[in-house]
């Protein structure tokens, strides 16, 4: 896994203590973090963390109340028309006008956005073939299932050649294979561009983001790629083993292993008298070895393996460990 | 300018592939042939006055519900996102939207056309008259529309921005019968003279084209137009 400093310099989307208030509601709390040229970041959080709100001022929808949005190294607040040029936006509702055609639609946000008409036949084949609509290229909106709702407002977004991709759960309401493709279809633009990517499906994130930020409340309470997430959040790490042994025995064996903290046993699924034991072990080199040798000698190793916290339970952590309410 | 030209275009494909524009447009043209036919074959009159007439106050019922669904319907399609994030301008969005309408206008107008024939087939009307008459109903058609465009901003609900905006048309074509509650020197009597929609309308019915009036119904679109671009830039 990269580190997040290894990418490009060049940050495409920044947000410097942002905040958004609606009255006396704060919906986001002194936001920062920024998103560079070359990576997918995602952005999680549970409903009303304030994601959407977040992506809405970076498109230039909403004004932050404080702090300061940049895309592309243009201030929102001040130079939107030349912010907006830079940015695709897709929303959490695909923003369609039913009765147009899928053409005639394209065609209107290609040409705002500053597509010439020599270039626009060009324009439309290459996001129409990106995001697969071309049978359904001469539709009316209306007709269309959710799938191809869903991709056309992902095409919108790939038209003009944007430096930023800001999604909003862009592949909600899509069936496995969409989904696939539509992640193979950020994941190679997001080589040599910025994709801010809110998503519910945190396996996701973890296939296709170089760093993730989990947002609560309207605070962001970490942003790192996913194994630095993992290695902040265990301070122990786990390792399973599958053994035929004595479970006294195996249980004295391995705490007298140097670094290994805890040990439960239970009775392998299937398993002939063979026992699951499952060891709390110091995060550092050599533990797994060390296990290993001790159980491999005297009993039959079946299988071993080291256990890491999935993006799921991580978030779980972070989001549990900051239960309270909105900010005031 | 090549902001503006795209959603005007998408605004009157949008009209055009929806069936609301047909049956407003049948609605109207209906309506003023009824009122033509009363006018000059009952009571043989052959002048235009009493169908530009009817024609202003059908406008009042027909322009709420070609201007509702310029912003409200965006709001609650989720596209006015869209327009708001594009490299577009308050005032782009704003002024395509009103000449996809008034294109509408235009095309309702130039269907009443059809009116003249029989008029110049069987009379003698004027035709300075009739031109001035028509000067009229387009200006007020585009102060009707610019007043509905900014209603539509205000709500996400397009039956409440038709509602609003007939409310505030009536108000402004009615107005005028206030001045009859004033003394005769009274400055609000003039204040309501001068707002009311209808009493403006009259001048061009009759052939007057008086700059005032031109201005009046301008300085109304203008008015509205600002405020809908104004409060688009500050709902963001």
């Amino acid at each position: 896994m990269l580190s997040p400093r290894v990418t490009s310099p060049v940050p495409l989307i920044e947000l410097e203590s942002v905040s958004k208030r609606y009255g006396s509601r704060t919906v986001v709390q002194d936001l920062s973090f920024d998103v560079r040229k070359g990576e997918v970041v995602g952005f999680l959080g549970p409903n009303g963390a304030g994601k959407t709100t977040t992506m809405r001022m970076i498109a230039g929808f909403t004004a932050a109340t404080a702090g300061r949005v940049r895309v592309a190294g243009h201030d929102m607040a001040t130079e939107h028309a030349a912010a907006a040029r830079r940015i695709g936006y897709l929303p959490e509702r695909p923003p369609l006008y039913d009765t147009l055609d899928v053409a005639g639609y394209l065609r209107f946000v290609a040409r705002v956005k500053g597509v010439s008409r020599a270039a626009m036949p060009d324009e439309l084949d290459r996001v129409a073939a990106a995001c697969r609509i071309e049978p359904v290229f001469r539709r009316e909106i209306y007709k269309l299932s959710k799938g191809y709702r869903q991709r056309v407002g992902l095409a919108q977004a790939l038209l003009g050649a944007p430096d930023v991709l800001l999604l909003d759960e862009p592949t909600a309401g899509l069936d496995p294979g969409q989904i696939q493709e539509t992640r193979e279809v950020i994941r190679a633009f997001g080589e040599d561009h910025a994709v801010l990517l809110s998503t519910h499906i945190l396996p996701e994130a973890t296939l296709i983001c170089r760093r993730v930020a989990i947002i609560h409340h309207g605070r962001l309470l970490a942003i790192d790629s996913p194994a630095g997430l993992q290695r902040a959040v265990e301070e122990t790490e786990r390792v399973t083993l599958e053994v035929t042994a004595p479970a006294d025995d195996l249980r004295r064996a391995l705490l007298g292993v140097d670094g290994v903290s805890g040990v439960e046993l239970r009775p392998a699924p299937g398993g002939a008298g063979a026992l699951l034991a499952d060891c709390r072990i110091e995060r550092r080199e050599g533990v797994e070895s060390a296990i290993a040798r001790a159980v491999a000698g005297p009993w039959n190793l079946h299988r071993l393996e080291r256990q890491q916290a999935t993006l799921e339970a991580i978030f779980l952590r972070y989001v549990h460990e900051n239960p309270e309410g909105p900010p005031a | 300018m090549r902001g503006t030209l795209a959603v005007y275009e998408k605004e009157v494909a949008t009209y055009f592939r929806s069936p609301i524009a047909y049956f407003v447009v049948a609605v109207f043209l209906l309506g003023t042939g009824y009122f033509f036919l009363y006018n000059v074959f009952l009571s043989g009159d052959a002048t235009m006055a009493g169908t530009f007439q009817s024609m202003g106050i059908l406008l009042l019922t027909v322009a709420p519900v070609l201007s509702m669904r310029l912003f409200a319907g965006e709001s609650s399609a989720g596209t006015l996102e869209l327009l708001m994030t594009l490299p577009l301008g308050p005032w782009q969005v704003v002024l395509g939207k009103f000449l996809g309408a008034v294109t509408l206008l235009l095309v309702i107008t130039a269907g009443t056309l059809v009116d003249l024939i029989p008029l110049y087939l069987f009379g003698k009307p004027e035709t300075t008259t009739i031109l001035a008459g028509y000067l009229g109903f387009v200006l007020l058609g585009m102060a009707c529309l610019a007043i509905g465009q900014l209603c539509s901003a205000l709500t996400q609900n397009q039956i409440i921005a038709a509602v609003l905006t007939a409310a505030v048309l009536l108000a402004l074509w009615f107005v005028g019968h206030l001045q009859n509650f004033q003394a005769p020197t009274s400055a609000l009597r003039d204040l309501f003279a001068y707002l009311s929609l209808n009493l403006h309308f009259v001048d061009f019915i009759q052939g007057l084209v008086r700059t005032e009036a031109v201005a009046f119904y301008l300085a109304i679109c203008a008015v509205a137009l600002t405020l809908n671009a104004g409060y688009l830039e500050w709902r963001r």
